[in-house]
């Protein structure tokens, strides 16, 4: 990117956090552009052209590792070099290493991609690339590690703020799940395919026990990291209670640890770690909504802000979406609820409630305050945000409505007996049923992804117009405060 | 952002904290919500009372099994009782599903097939647990309808029968399944001897074809060079015996016909089939995967699609 490094004369080290911010917003523009693409072959099968290449299958992970990985993982490198490099007063620690974590992570999403296309997987789901690229990911991981730990350390201030407690969380355990999902022993040196060292329920209770803390850690407690710092900051006021960011923090570590075998409710998996996995989530939603009344709160006494500016719809919007599906999600890990909402597409819409509400929504009110303070300017169109904000939010709805319909209609669909106690509908009628319901999902990811080229195009003229502004004055221009 | 940042709390006795990060972050120091506290405290007591009722903590090389139990008849026919789980629960489900339905699989089971079809609530029941049966078992291939796929699968709606469309021949082949086999002639036969022979088979069922070579076909199908009659019989009629096709009439499971646009694609995929053989026609056999009472209620089902004899 842009080669005229750094505001501030090098109080902050920006260039790090400017390159990641342009590839969250890459990733973000292939990954929906997947996302979308993949929902239209549900809807219009003819789509798949009949090529192993751009099967539903390969595609499916193309699209879920650009997204979590490519887009949310940049956008949270980005915005936590930024938040412990101001909140703590100093410059990254080992920037070199910091400059080997943007590389090496842009390697591992472009590697993992290929290797999807082509067929190389684990079959974990969010955890599917194969062996040397779960290595490079660790080396990698190890680095960010070492940097943001190293940053801590070398504060100016006396106390870690609270979103740094956030995003160490996330930087601990997601080493931790990465490492033990991954266990894996491959066929040979020179062969991508490995096999899985747990095997059976063990297998699957790891795959979940990671898949649901990457839910956890990555896309929740790493964007509450992102909320903790950019909302209070963004609206000019104190976070509401310290009290309770602490005791909703070590509540929320603890509990999300336990919930994965939701994900598992009657399969061959033993009752009773269904049992904790459902009671956990259930004590699970007050920790989550913690950082809900934490983030809405800090907005009361602002609220006027919402009229004239789009980047706090976003932030108030995320928290209203986290909110509902950390309400949603306790809920469908109830048994009963799960014998209804498993293996339906409930689960997508909530995982996409989830994803499109709260991470992603989140995610741009962040990059939209952060990218002009990094380029020294204004963003170019505040317009466009708000279109972009209202495309994004009619987006969701339209998405998540669509699943919900069609995910309660096809559980009632399964489990319809007729008088002399037959199965009602076969498995494919229940296909054929869910064809206007897929249609309006992709219509709704159509929205998304349209808000998101705005955004594309809206933060590449900041750019050219912060580089150009810069090259006039001939000097580097100062941080913003 | 920064200028208004100093705000003021939201009361006298909510202070900040007093620290201070990047110039204007600060958090107040508000109390915990009450409604807060109090509702996770709800959340852990229904975790606990969860836990006394149904299988939760490990212990050792056991687990707590909670007081909850689940009572079922087990393999001896006596009735026992279990801590709650997945297991037995399906197992009284399927107990409670098996025993309703039973009065009419045994019914059906000790009427001639003949007498199940006149009788309206059997047929009813044939009706509703053939249509699951089918569309769980035989739809991937003979579609939701039974109307198979030309080059594939036969249609079972219509009342042309390979191997019989009696009740009983519709068992058999449900039970041991079948296998379509025609040797290629590619080999064999000159490529102007398949064409021949494809212009004989398209007029055998009207289709339009040229006489010349119809004439020529017909002597070849019946020598012992072509040996097509050794199968196909003397009138080309077929053989329920061996499941060789009746080439008389208009139905066609191999060869798309129906489906060519023209008189010359018809006998061009006639010629195909006669170079290349066939040797996919592969119907499995489900004695083993079906029950016998599963088999001989799909029998009538697929009896009564349409086309049974």
């Amino acid at each position: 990117m842009s080669a005229t490094s750094v505001a501030a004369a090098g109080q902050y080290d920006y260039d790090i956090i400017k390159k990641f911010s342009v590839m969250a917003i890459v990733w973000a523009v292939v990954g929906m552009f997947a996302g979308v693409y993949i929902a239209s072959e549900l809807a219009w099968p003819f789509l798949n052209f009949d090529s192993p290449y751009l099967s539903f299958g390969r595609f499916r992970p193309v699209h879920t590792g650009a997204v979590i990985f490519g887009f949310g993982g940049s956008a949270l490198f980005a915005t936590s070099y930024y938040v412990v490099q101001r909140t703590c007063q100093t410059r990254l620690f080992a920037p070199g290493l910091a400059t080997f974590t943007f590389w090496g992570w842009q390697a591992v999403i472009v590697l993992a991609a290929l290797s999807y296309v082509t067929g190389y997987t684990q079959g974990r789901e969010y955890a599917e690339m194969e062996w040397p690229i779960d290595l490079l990911i660790l080396f990698v991981w190890l680095a960010y590690m070492a940097v943001f730990i190293g940053t801590l350390m070398q504060r100016k201030q006396p106390h870690i703020y609270v979103a740094n407690w956030f995003y160490l969380s996330f930087i601990l355990v997601t080493a931790l799940l990465h490492v033990f999902n991954n266990l894996a022993v491959p066929v040979d040196l020179f062969s991508l395919k490995s096999y899985s060292l747990f095997s059976g329920a063990q297998d699957a209770m790891t795959q979940w026990w990671y898949g649901h803390n990457a839910v956890g850690f990555f896309l929740t407690s790493a964007f509450l990291g992102m909320m903790y710092y950019f909302v209070p900051k963004h609206a000019g006021r104190p976070v509401y209670s310290y009290r309770l960011s602490i005791v909703h923090f070590w509540a929320l570590s603890f509990m999300y640890m336990w919930v994965g075998t939701h994900h598992l409710h009657w399969t061959a998996l033993p009752d009773w770690a269904s049992t904790l996995g459902a009671t956990f989530s259930i004590m699970l939603l007050l920790p989550s909504w913690g950082g809900m009344i934490n983030g809405i709160m800090t907005l009361s006494g602002a609220w006027d802000k919402l009229r004239t500016d789009p980047i706090m719809r976003f932030m108030i919007v995320a928290l209203s979406f986290y909110g509902m599906s950390t309400f949603e999600g306790p809920l469908m890990s109830l048994k009963d609820v799960n014998a209804l909402s498993h293996y339906t597409d409930w689960t997508v819409g909530h995982v996409h409630s989830g994803a499109l509400g709260w991470v992603a929504m989140i995610a741009f009110g962040s990059l939209y305050h952060m990218i002009p303070r990094l380029w020294n300017t204004q963003m170019y169109s505040v317009r466009l945000i708000n279109a972009h904000f209202w495309l994004a939010t009619i987006g969701v709805l339209l998405y998540i409505t669509a699943m919900w319909i069609s995910g309660i209609s096809q559980g009632l669909m399964w489990r319809a007996f007729d008088d002399f106690g037959n199965l009602q509908y076969s498995f494919v009628e229940s296909v054929a049923a869910m064809h206007p319901f897929y249609a309006m999902r992709a219509i709704g990811g159509m929205f998304f992804l349209t808000g998101m080229l705005l955004m594309a195009y809206n933060v590449t003229m900041t750019i050219r117009q912060g580089v150009r502004a810069a090259e006039a004055t001939g000097a580097p221009a100062a941080a913003a405060a | 952002m920064a200028d208004n940042a100093q705000s003021q709390s939201q009361s006298a006795d909510v202070r900040t904290t007093g620290h201070v990060w990047d110039g204007d972050l600060q958090e107040f120091n508000n109390p915990l919500p009450t409604w807060w506290i109090y509702t996770f405290y709800v959340t852990v007591l229904f975790a606990l009372v969860y836990w006394v009722a149904y299988p939760s903590w490990p212990v050792g090389k056991s687990f707590l099994p909670g007081i909850n139990t689940v009572t079922y008849v087990n393999a001896q026919g006596e009735e026992e009782s279990w801590h709650w789980n997945t297991r037995a629960k399906l197992l009284v489900e399927t107990q409670e599903a098996v025993a309703a339905q039973k009065p009419y699989f045994d019914k059906i089971a000790s009427l001639p097939y003949e007498n199940v079809t006149k009788d309206p609530e059997l047929s009813s029941f044939v009706v509703s647990a053939g249509k699951a049966l089918f569309s769980e078992n035989c739809a991937a291939c003979h579609q939701a309808g039974g109307q198979g796929k030309i080059g594939l699968f036969p249609n079972l709606t219509d009342d042309d029968w390979l191997h019989g469309g009696g009740f009983e021949n519709i068992h058999e082949t449900l039970t041991k399944g079948r296998r379509g086999y025609m040797p290629p002639f590619s080999e064999a036969l000159a490529p102007e001897r398949i064409d021949e022979l494809a212009n004989y088979v398209v007029s055998l069922s009207g289709g339009k074809a040229d006489p010349a070579k119809t004439a020529k076909g017909k002597d070849l199908f019946h020598s012992h060079a072509a040996a097509c009659f050794y199968c196909h019989g003397d009138d080309a009629r077929g053989r329920r015996d061996i499941g060789s096709a009746n080439l008389t009439d208009k139905v066609w499971l191999w060869a798309d016909v129906p489906g060519a646009e023209s008189d010359a694609a018809r006998i061009a995929a006639v010629r195909r089939v006669i170079a290349g053989g066939l040797n996919k026609g592969v119907m499995p056999a489900w004695e083993g995967r079906l029950n016998p009472e599963q088999i001989r209620l799909l029998t009538i089902y697929v009896h009564e699609l349409g086309g049974g004899r």
